[in-house]
């Protein structure tokens, strides 16, 4: 177990600083890449076979229970998805987008993308409240590098913007934890300072009050970096600018990671403060984000900002998920993480795709994608059914189990009033790319930039949407993962 | 303990007047200096051996030693930075960082009553919010990061003064991520005065909507 987890947070910062050398050509680096990604995926895979779902793996600094699997199993889906497409997407880029005038930049892409996402990792499998903070604030400072990859002025605008908010919202989260450490001191004196499983043993000792402004500081720091209205404005800049493999990474794994965290404070925090104040607070952010995305999606040009308005609509919807804290709304948020991961991945990837093929951005000025690029056209055809929630994409479930929990919960006019709210995001993501499918084409297409493997990879992150949401029977470890996991969030949450 | 948060005050207060970026580091290496000091009296009092010093230690070589170091390399990069200076909002945040004293400690006896520490906890909220005006008020790269940077003093002494220092793992990560945080922001100013010109944020509005 332990060897494995050295794999998995060994091998990726090795593999960074070989890259960082410049002593390897780009054909070396690709596949260093991809073996690095494939070894890790494998070391996961053992990992599941060694640990029970309901299982505790901890060593005192590192500790890995069926939420962290849960999420780790995102992640890691994630890169390897994003490892395999990443050499057809640069070279791609190298012929005919931003990276023509770089002859070195695929060392430096690498070395900055793994690094990222082991910083991912670091977050996942850490037990101290504390060294989760200095991890999620190390995913902002490397993906910073990333999203200023391009070297445009537009980036570099985006970048200077996610930096500042991020680092400004998670030094407020600093703060929530310092105060969480405060309350520690005054009931448990310095023992295990800010250690997750101790805390939650002990949660119910803590001091209301105290704990009460620790959460509303780190539902304000981390809610910046989870992309919460109104502390989203970096959101759509960084999610546009990034290089489109990593806007899938940012949209699917570190929101997923910074909810991870948000999760793991409120186990704690909720025992002493209570759900319904948790509750009206998380309610309340959610309502703004999707109401915030509504009408910038409505008018939206750009393609990957119209996807980070949809990023914020699922947020929302996450979000509102916690809010309820029920163990079937618990259960398919973390379904809800998975789905969204996978399928707003695919997206941004198929954005990249489109970006190429038409050298533009702007939805304006694409149309006729079905007769031009018939393939990249029926991927974005499907992956926008599935990002809307259509039946049967995994999207559908894990929404609707969401917003049926809502009604259950008796809150039958927010509730209504959300499904307004989604189907005003659900009319500007169909208006926009219902227009770029069809018509004639103004402006040719540089040709099907889709490849074979790309497709196939493609195809799995759909299906496997539709698979786990649809048939999580049979897939007897997953299935008690999330169960496990949910039971950690709700029982760990509600002690009283 | 009084008269340093007194200095400590009278430095913030100096801060929000200063225009001249190189000054501006200067006073921001004073603030250093001073809490570092603190950190250290407050290592003298804990008296659990060596690491209670590391704290101030750490705070001496990253935050008086290297951070300004960067940012003054940086700042001679800079030609025709000077030219930008304005003092259109200093006194608005003169005024707001003189509210904020008030605010603090209006804070202080309402949230955390009794507290041990009143007059640093108060002071350090009063440096995390200016250090968030600054961000907010000034345009210029560099006078952003200087606020940043006192936020980061400010949390830093806020944890110091309710907690009697972070566990020291915690404490060794907190000023690894500002250090590249500094960098990082460092590396990002120098490409914004390459391709804008200026390090004036304000030419940064072309992303809305």
């Amino acid at each position: 177990m332990q060897q494995m987890l050295y794999i998995i947070l060994g091998l990726p910062p090795l593999f960074a600083a070989l890259a960082l050398t410049k002593c390897f050509s780009n054909k070396v680096l690709h596949w260093g890449n991809r073996l690095t990604a494939l070894i890790v995926a494998g070391a996961f895979v053992r990992m599941t076979t060694i640990l029970a779902p309901n299982a505790v793996f901890t060593n005192g600094i590192f500790y890995l229970d069926a939420l962290s699997m849960w999420l780790l199993f995102i992640v890691v889906s994630l890169y390897l998805a994003a490892a395999l497409l990443s050499k057809s997407y640069l070279e791609k880029e190298a012929t005919r987008g931003y990276l023509d005038r770089a002859t070195t930049f695929i060392g430096k892409y690498y070395a900055l993308f793994t690094t990222f996402v082991w910083t991912m990792f670091l977050v996942l499998v850490t037990q101290n409240l504390g060294l989760m903070w200095v991890c999620i604030e190390a995913t902002t400072l490397v993906s910073a590098l990333l999203v200023s990859f391009k070297h445009t002025r537009s980036a570099l605008e985006a970048t200077w913007k996610y930096i500042m908010v991020c680092t400004v919202g998670i030094c407020l989260a600093l703060l929530g934890t310092i105060i969480l450490y405060y309350a520690q001191l005054a009931v448990l004196g310095p023992v295990k300072p800010l250690d997750w499983v101790w805390l939650k043993e002990n949660a119910i000792l803590l001091n209301p009050n105290l704990v009460k402004m620790a959460f509303l500081f780190m539902i304000i720091g981390y809610g910046t970096k989870i992309g919460l209205a109104p502390m989203h404005t970096w959101l759509p800049d960084a999610y546009s600018q990034a290089p489109s493999l990593i806007s899938g990474l940012l949209s699917g794994a570190l929101c997923a990671c910074a909810i991870y965290v948000l999760l793991r404070n409120m186990v704690v925090i909720i025992p002493s403060v209570g759900i319904a104040f948790a509750a009206h607070i998380l309610y309340a952010f959610a309502f703004l984000t999707v109401a915030i995305a509504v009408p910038f999606a409505i008018v939206q040009r750009d393609i990957k900002r119209l996807l980070a308005y949809s990023s914020m609509e699922n947020i929302g919807i996450m979000v509102i998920g916690l809010a309820v804290f029920t163990t079937t709304s618990a259960s398919a948020v973390l379904l809800h993480l998975f789905n969204h991961a996978m399928i707003k991945f695919a997206l941004f990837f198929l954005a990249g795709t489109i970006i190429q093929e038409y050298q533009t951005s702007n939805m304006m000025r694409i149309h006729g994608m079905m007769g031009e690029t018939p393939y990249t056209a029926t991927f974005t055809l499907l992956g926008m059914f599935a990002i809307l929630g259509m039946p049967p994409f995994g999207i559908f479930f894990s929404k609707f189990t969401i917003i049926m929990e809502v009604f259950k919960s008796g809150n039958y006019f927010l509730g209504s009033l959300f499904i307004l709210l989604l189907a005003g995001v659900l009319m500007g993501v169909v208006y926009h790319f219902l227009r770029m499918l069809s018509c004639t084409s103004k402006r040719k297409a540089l040709g099907e930039l889709l490849t074979f493997k790309s497709m196939a990879i493609l195809c799995i992150m759909l299906i496997s949407t539709i698979a786990l949401s649809t048939g999580l029977e049979n897939f007897p470890y997953l299935r008690g993962l999330l169960s496990s996991a949910t039971q950690i969030i709700i029982v760990g949450g509600a002690a009283l | 303990m009084e008269q340093l948060l007194i200095l400590l005050l009278a430095v913030v207060f100096l801060q929000t007047r200063i225009m001249n970026l190189k000054n501006a580091i200067v006073c921001l290496m004073a603030q250093s200096t001073i809490i570092a000091v603190a950190c250290f009296m407050v290592g003298m009092e804990s008296n659990i051996g060596w690491h209670s010093f590391l704290p101030a230690i750490l705070t001496m070589v990253f935050k008086v030693g290297v951070i300004p170091y960067a940012l003054f390399t940086l700042v001679k990069k800079l030609t025709n930075e000077q030219e930008l200076e304005s003092n259109i909002n200093a006194n608005y945040s003169t005024a707001a960082s003189a509210f904020f004293v008030v605010l603090s400690y209006m804070l202080i006896d309402k949230m955390l009553p009794g507290i041990g520490s009143r007059d640093i906890v108060a002071s350090s909220l009063v440096l995390i919010m200016t250090g968030l005006a600054l961000i907010v008020m000034r345009s210029r790269a560099i006078m952003q990061i200087v606020g940043l940077v006192t936020v980061e003093n400010g949390i830093y002494l806020f944890g110091m003064a309710i907690t009697e220092g972070l566990p020291i793992i915690i404490e060794l990560g907190i000023f690894l991520d500002v250090l590249i945080a500094v960098v990082v922001l460092v590396i990002l100013t120098k490409r914004l005065s390459l391709s804008f010109m200026t390090t004036d944020t304000n030419v940064l509005q072309k992303l809305k909507g």
